[in-house]
C-alpha cells in the first residue's frame, strides 16, 4: 500500500508542475545563459523621465539650503550649507549632481543597450553620463573612484529561488514565482551631490538600484527604478526614491548635454 | 478508510494546483516620505499643480479652491482619502489576506491606513468588477493578478477626491492601476490613473514603504465639528475664477517660473525645461519654507539654520 501511495504521488507531480527542473534537466548538459540572453524583461531602448513627483527638486535647481525629504544628518546640512556652483565650476566639478547617487532623479532621458552579453550599458543625455552595469563581476581592486562608480548587477530572484524547491512539495508550492528585477548595486564613487543644490553624498556611499518593467493597459511600456542610497557620512537613514520612465520609439529626442553646476 | 484517505491526499494535490506567483505582501510597512514630503506631510502649497497632467477642467476648478472648504462645509471635513490618493498621502500602511482554508489560496488582501481608518479589500479570488451604475466608494473595487512577483491591482468605482490635497479634482469617472513590487523590506508601488474628465494624459507615481514589524497603528476618529463661529449657512468658501490672489505664492517662495506652477502634461517631460521661462519674481537667497523636514528632523516652515 505504501508503495502505491508513494507511485501516486510521483505520478502526479508532473500534471501539478512540481517536476519542472532547471531547463536542460534530463538531457545533455547545457551551457548556462549569458545574463543577456536570460533576461526576463528587455530594457533596451531609448526612455524619458516623467517628472510627477519631486517636481521642484528636479525639474530646477532647488534653492539653497532646501533639503526637504532628505534624511540629511547636521553634518550633511552643514556641508549643504556651502554649496557654491561657482566654486564647482572653476574646480571642474559641474557633474557633482550627476553621479550615481543623483543622476536618475534628473529629468532626461536614458538610452539602454547591451556593450556585451555581461554588461548593461545606460547612457544618459543629462549631463552626457554613461553607465555600466556588470552582471556577475565585483569591482576589479584597482578600481578607482567615479562619478558613476562601479555597478554590478544581477537579475533578482527571490529568496529561494524560482522553481519548487521545498523538501516536501505537497506542502507548499513556490511554482511561478519569477523574478522579473534587474537588481545594481553601484560603490566607488566619488562623493556628489544628491540634488543639483549641493545636497551632499560622500564617497563611503553604496547605491542599491531595483528596476522593473511594466506594460501598462494602453500598451505604454515603463520602468521604475527604486534607488536605496546609503551614506554612513551625511545621511540617518537610506534614502529611498523610485523614478518612472517611459519608453520612447527612437532616440530622436535624445541630446547629450553638459553638466551644469548650477 | 485508509484508501479513502490516500485519495483525499491525491485530490488535494489536484485541488491545489498551483496559483500563479504569490509575494508576501503581509506585514506592518512604514511609509518613506522622501519624495514631496512637504506636500504629503503638513501639505500642498496653494496652486501648486507642478508636474500633475490636469486638464484645464481641473486646474479651473483647483484656483477656486479654498481651505476655508473644509471648516466650513461639514461634508468635506471627514472626507477620506481616496485608495488613490491615500497611497500618495499619509500612509502608514497595514497588508493582511484571506486565505480559503478549504483550498489554502489566496482570496483576497487587505489594507488599512490610519488616514480616516482607510480599509481596502483587493480580491485575487478572479471575480469580476462589478456593473457601472454599482455604488462609487472612496475606495473603490479592486482586484488582483499577478505579473512574476509583481501584484497588479485594478481599482473602479471610486468617489470624486483629488490628486493634491489642495483642490486638485479626481473624478468619479478615474480608474487606476497598481503595481505592488518588493525588494527585501523596500515596497514599491506604482499607480497609473486614467481620468477622462480631470487628466490628459495617465498620472504615473511611485511610492515606498519599508517592512516595520513594530509599527502599530492607530484608529482614527473624525467628528464634524463648527469651526468657524457664526452662520454659514449654504456658505461654501471659493474664489471666483481669475480672483485668487494666493495662486503666485508658490512660484515665489520656491523661485519658481509660473507656468511650472500650473501643471499640465507638458510640465512632466524634461524639454519643458527648456520653454518654462524665469521665476515669476527674484528667487530668494536661501530656502525659507520647509526646508529640512524629515522623519528625523521634522518639517516645520521655518526652522533654524544650522550653526556655522
Amino acid at each position: 500500500m505504501k508503495s502505491a501511495f508513494v507511485a501516486m504521488m510521483i505520478s502526479a507531480l508532473p500534471l501539478l508542475g512540481f517536476a519542472q527542473g532547471p531547463p536542460g534537466r534530463g538531457g545533455p548538459p547545457q551551457p548556462p545563459r549569458s545574463p543577456r540572453e536570460g533576461a526576463p524583461v528587455d530594457l533596451t531602448g531609448y526612455w524619458v523621465s516623467v517628472v510627477t513627483e519631486d517636481w521642484r527638486w528636479r525639474m530646477v535647481t532647488p534653492l539653497k539650503g532646501d533639503f526637504a525629504g532628505v534624511p540629511i544628518n547636521p553634518m550633511g546640512r552643514q556641508v549643504g550649507e556651502t554649496w557654491d556652483p561657482a566654486k564647482d565650476e572653476s574646480a571642474a566639478q559641474q557633474c557633482k549632481a550627476y553621479g550615481a547617487g543623483g543622476i536618475m532623479r534628473l529629468p532626461g532621458r536614458v538610452h539602454i543597450t547591451w556593450q556585451d552579453d555581461k554588461t548593461l550599458k545606460l547612457e544618459l543625455d543629462s549631463g552626457t553620463q554613461t553607465r555600466l552595469f556588470h552582471f556577475g563581476s565585483e569591482a576589479p581592486a584597482n578600481t578607482q573612484p567615479s562619478w558613476q562608480g562601479y555597478s554590478v548587477a544581477n537579475w533578482e530572484r527571490p529568496p529561494r529561488g524560482e522553481e519548487q524547491q521545498n523538501a516536501i512539495p505537497v506542502f507548499a508550492t513556490r511554482t511561478g514565482l519569477r523574478g522579473r528585477s534587474l537588481e545594481v548595486m553601484t560603490t566607488k564613487l566619488r562623493a556628489g551631490y544628491l540634488r543639483r543644490n549641493g545636497v551632499p553624498y560622500s564617497d563611503k556611499t553604496e547605491v542599491a538600484e531595483y528596476f522593473d518593467y511594466r506594460k501598462h493597459p494602453n500598451g505604454d511600456e515603463w520602468f521604475t527604478v527604486t534607488t536605496v542610497v546609503k551614506d554612513p557620512v551625511y545621511l540617518y537613514n537610506p534614502y529611498v526614491t523610485s523614478s518612472d520612465f517611459k519608453k520612447e520609439p527612437d532616440g530622436s529626442k535624445f541630446r547629450p548635454t553638459p553638466c551644469e553646476a548650477r | 478508510m485508509r484508501r479513502c484517505g490516500l485519495l483525499t491526499i491525491v485530490a488535494a494535490l489536484f485541488v491545489a494546483a498551483p496559483a500563479a506567483a504569490q509575494v508576501d505582501f503581509t506585514g506592518e510597512w512604514g511609509p518613506l516620505y522622501h519624495e514631496d514630503r512637504p506636500e504629503r506631510m503638513p501639505g500642498p502649497e496653494l496652486g501648486d499643480y507642478m508636474g500633475l497632467p490636469i486638464s484645464d477642467a481641473a486646474r479651473r476648478a483647483a484656483d477656486s479652491w479654498d481651505a476655508d472648504r473644509v471648516s466650513v462645509v461639514t461634508q468635506y471635513q471627514c472626507r477620506p482619502h481616496s485608495s488613490d490618493y491615500g497611497m500618495r498621502g499619509l500612509g502608514n500602511l497595514r497588508v493582511w489576506r484571506d486565505i480559503n482554508p478549504a483550498n489554502q489560496q489566496l482570496t483576497a488582501f487587505h489594507t488599512y491606513m490610519p488616514a480616516w481608518g482607510s480599509e481596502r479589500t483587493i480580491w485575487m479570488d478572479g471575480r469580476p468588477h462589478p456593473p457601472a451604475g454599482i455604488e462609487h466608494t472612496f475606495q473603490g473595487f479592486s482586484t488582483g493578478t499577478w505579473e512574476g512577483n509583481t501584484l497588479v491591482i485594478s481599482t473602479s468605482h471610486l468617489k470624486t477626491n483629488y490628486y493634491r490635497r489642495n483642490g486638485v479634482p479626481s473624478s468619479d469617472k478615474r480608474t487606476f492601476v497598481e503595481y505592488w513590487t518588493r525588494h527585501g523590506d523596500i515596497l514599491t508601488v506604482v499607480t497609473v490613473v486614467d481620468d477622462p474628465v480631470y487628466l490628459t494624459e495617465p498620472l504615473v507615481r511611485s511610492q515606498n514603504w519599508f517592512l516595520d514589524p513594530g509599527q502599530v497603528t492607530l484608529p482614527m476618529s473624525c467628528e464634524y465639528v463648527p469651526e468657524v463661529p457664526g452662520p454659514v449657512a449654504d456658505a461654501v468658501p471659493n474664489h471666483l475664477p481669475d480672483t485668487n490672489p494666493y495662486l503666485t505664492e508658490v512660484a515665489d517662495w520656491y523661485g519658481l517660473p509660473l507656468a511650472a506652477t500650473r501643471g499640465g502634461a507638458e510640465t512632466m517631460y524634461p524639454e519643458f525645461r527648456l520653454k518654462m521661462g524665469p521665476p515669476h519674481a527674484k528667487p530668494p537667497a536661501h530656502c525659507e519654507r520647509y526646508c529640512v523636514c524629515s522623519e528625523q528632523d521634522g518639517c516645520s516652515v521655518n526652522p533654524p539654520r544650522p550653526r556655522r
